[in-house]
């Protein structure tokens, strides 16, 4: 399998950097994003404008929220597939539930009633997941359904598209404004900021305290891990609490920013979101993986979602495109680890 | 005594027999069967049914559906109304091939059907289709050029390639653009996937790509309120002109604020009424002819061809354009 690797890295060098790329795979993602941009800029030099990083800031809010949550659970060697589900049921339930009974209802408690929900729900995940003993692909497959079907039947299937003003207020928020040449306004969001925050509180927790060693002793080995004295169980419920807070986070931001709440939204953009994940580095079995690799592996794949009509790629093309770019770059972050 | 209890039953049966086939001679039942109820474009469609109900109190006019998007559910439901015995059904298939053999199976029994959205279907006895496709994107594409005053670059945007329809309305959009020397169609075609977030970050690629674009044509629902936020958080209300299928209450903000310049549609409340009029013209045993009133808004001069199956194929002329001064008369 090496033949790969080294026809990717030189074979003097070859070494030496294979070693530096092993022990820091977050660097190889570094190295495909900054490529890619490369790549873009060369087809059309319009890429390199503010607008573009003001526009690929907002589109990773999300998506890199849910990208923390998964990682989390997949440092633990655990796979998380209901989020979507989480992140919809909290976004549509909330919203809809200020819509109808406290329209003045002060912001942060919108947020920290979508953030207790999904909170729940992921508490919800994790218990099963510890105490039938299923792998949490079966589990979080059927939470998935469970938590959607929840929406869809009891709490509702009709659009908002006026959301209460305080929630419209703050999705419009800007933390930057330009204009462009052409006079249009160019608007860096507020809520973007959210995102390198929870970035370092992931961070802190899987780097700086006894409960992130546990996690990634988890991933490493859950029977070692036990017999070390670690408490599976609240280490379960941790993980699916932290990514189904997360969701409800992603959740309502969602709303915010999308100035609507649509509750058939969201399910079905997990597979970008775990993609974006093991771009980072972390690896599906568990146990390794970086915040940074994971923030680069989101905006990786937000780059890539966002750039072609800029690169030239035909609408009929780009998912070609975009199946290829992940094919590929799995292929060598795979190698790369074989190597 | 036991002759006499069987006497009994039987004369009771054939009562109780006679009072169905008694009502079900004064009053033929017609019964609408929508894709999925409780959602707005429905029970504007269950407005049009009762309308008919109560303009036409020769028959009894219902509306039933499945609370969720499910054709099982949709087919189930249709099998049940075929067991009852209505007398003809109006169904806006969820899946026209999952419900071939129930329709089947229903007009084998005598019961009329007319279908909609479904020009496909091979087992019924009318389909009625609002408008002819390549008319309806001439007609959005001739709104959009006006507002551009037939000048500039445009792009157009569908829910997805797949998508047979909105592929008919934007290439006969492109037909259209083309009398106008000074319109130039860019990076045409762009997937939605129905998805308002990602057309909103689709649009704002496309506006910064091309700086001096100056019109869109959506196809899916939620096209014009992506582009829409696009338009309007760049402040380009008054620049870029915005047209495309879209529902009157969820553009409302968009039309006011002139990010949408004009949306197009077809009143489902309409379309139930007509489906319902044609309905009843089959049951009282009258002809479908070209060009005939069906006694509906935009279906007075109905087109009337073979469809593909032994039924026929009726065409309105039922699209709606409304802008911000008119959409107000179409809240739905």
């Amino acid at each position: 399998m090496s033949t790969l690797a080294s026809a990717y890295t030189p074979s003097t060098t070859g070494h030496p950097v294979r070693q530096v790329l092993a022990r820091r795979p977050e660097l190889f993602t570094l190295m495909l994003l900054v490529a890619l941009c490369a790549f873009v800029a060369a087809a059309n030099p319009d890429f390199l404008r503010l607008a573009t990083l003001f526009d690929l800031a907002r589109a990773s809010v999300v998506i890199g929220l849910f990208a923390l949550g998964v990682f989390v659970i997949l440092a633990a060697g655990g796979i998380d597939v209901s989020f979507t589900a989480i992140a919809a049921l909290c976004m549509y339930g909330v919203t809809k539930g200020v819509v109808e009974f406290a329209p003045g209802l002060p912001l942060p408690v919108v947020f920290t009633l979508s953030i207790a929900i999904g909170l729940g729900l992921g508490l919800v995940n994790g218990f099963l997941v510890h105490h039938l003993r299923v792998p949490s692909l079966i589990v979080t497959i059927g939470t998935q359904y469970t938590f959607r079907g929840l929406l869809l039947t009891f709490i509702g299937t009709i659009w908002i598209t006026t959301l209460p003003p305080q929630m419209d207020d703050f999705g419009k928020v800007a933390l930057l404004t330009t204009t462009s040449s052409q006079g249009a306004t160019i608007i860096l969001p507020l809520f973007v900021l959210i995102l390198p925050a929870v970035a370092v509180l992931t961070w802190w927790i899987l780097r700086r305290t006894l409960l992130g060693r546990a996690i990634f002793a988890v991933g490493g080995s859950p029977a070692v891990a036990e017999r070390l004295g670690y408490d599976l169980r609240s280490i379960h419920l941790f993980i699916f609490g932290y990514a189904g807070a997360l969701a409800g986070l992603a959740g309502i931001i969602h709303a915010c920013s999308n100035r609507q709440a649509n509750p058939f939204d969201l399910v079905g953009s997990e597979i970008d979101v775990i993609a974006a994940v093991v771009l980072g580095g972390a690896r599906i079995t568990g146990g390794t993986g970086t915040v940074v690799g994971v923030v680069l592996g989101t905006l990786l794949v937000v780059v890539i979602n966002n750039v072609l009509i800029m690169a030239g790629v035909p609408s009929t093309w780009q998912r070609v495109v975009v199946g290829a770019f992940i094919l590929i770059a799995g292929a060598f972050m795979v190698n790369r680890r074989r190597a | 005594m036991k002759k006499f209890l069987l006497a009994a039953s039987v004369a009771g049966v054939a009562l109780a027999g006679a009072a169905v086939e008694l009502s079900a001679q004064t009053k033929p039942t017609i019964a609408t069967v929508v894709k999925i109820s409780g959602i707005p474009w429905f029970s504007r469609m269950e407005v049009g049914v009762k309308a008919f109900g109560s303009a036409n109190p020769d028959v009894q006019a219902s509306q039933s559906g499945p609370a969720t998007a499910d054709a099982a559910q949709q087919l189930k439901i249709i099998e049940d109304l075929t067991a009852r015995r209505v007398n003809a059904l109006a169904v806006v298939p969820m899946d026209p091939s999952v419900v071939e053999g129930a329709l089947k199976r229903a007009m084998d029994r005598g019961i009329i059907v007319v279908t909609h959205e479904a020009d496909n279907q091979r087992n019924t006895n009318a389909d009625v289709e609002a408008f002819d496709n390549a008319a309806y994107g001439a007609a959005l594409n001739e709104r959009l050029a006006k507002c551009m005053g037939g000048q500039g670059k445009w792009t157009s945007f569908v829910g997805s390639l797949g998508s047979r329809t909105h592929i008919q309305w934007v290439d006969a959009g492109a037909a259209n653009a083309k009398k106008y020397s000074g319109m130039t169609l860019v990076d045409e075609k762009n997937e939605s996937f129905d998805d308002a977030n990602k057309t909103y970050e689709k649009a704002k690629e496309i506006l910064r790509k091309h700086p001096d674009i100056r019109g869109f044509q959506g196809s899916a629902g939620n096209d014009v309120l992506g582009i829409g936020r696009a338009i309007e958080e760049a402040g380009l209300q008054d620049k870029v002109c915005l047209v495309g299928t879209g529902l009157p209450n969820p553009s409302a903000q968009y039309l006011e604020s002139g990010a949408i310049d004009a949306i197009g549609f077809w009143d489902p409340r309409d379309a139930g009424m007509a489906m319902n009029s044609v309905a009843k013209i089959l049951l009282e045993k009258k002809p479908l002819a070209d060009g005939m009133d069906l006694g509906v808004k935009g279906y007075e001069k109905v087109t009337v061809k073979k469809g593909p199956g032994q039924g026929q194929l009726i065409i309105g002329n039922a699209m709606v354009i409304a802008d911000k001064a008119t959409y107000k008369d179409h809240l739905f």
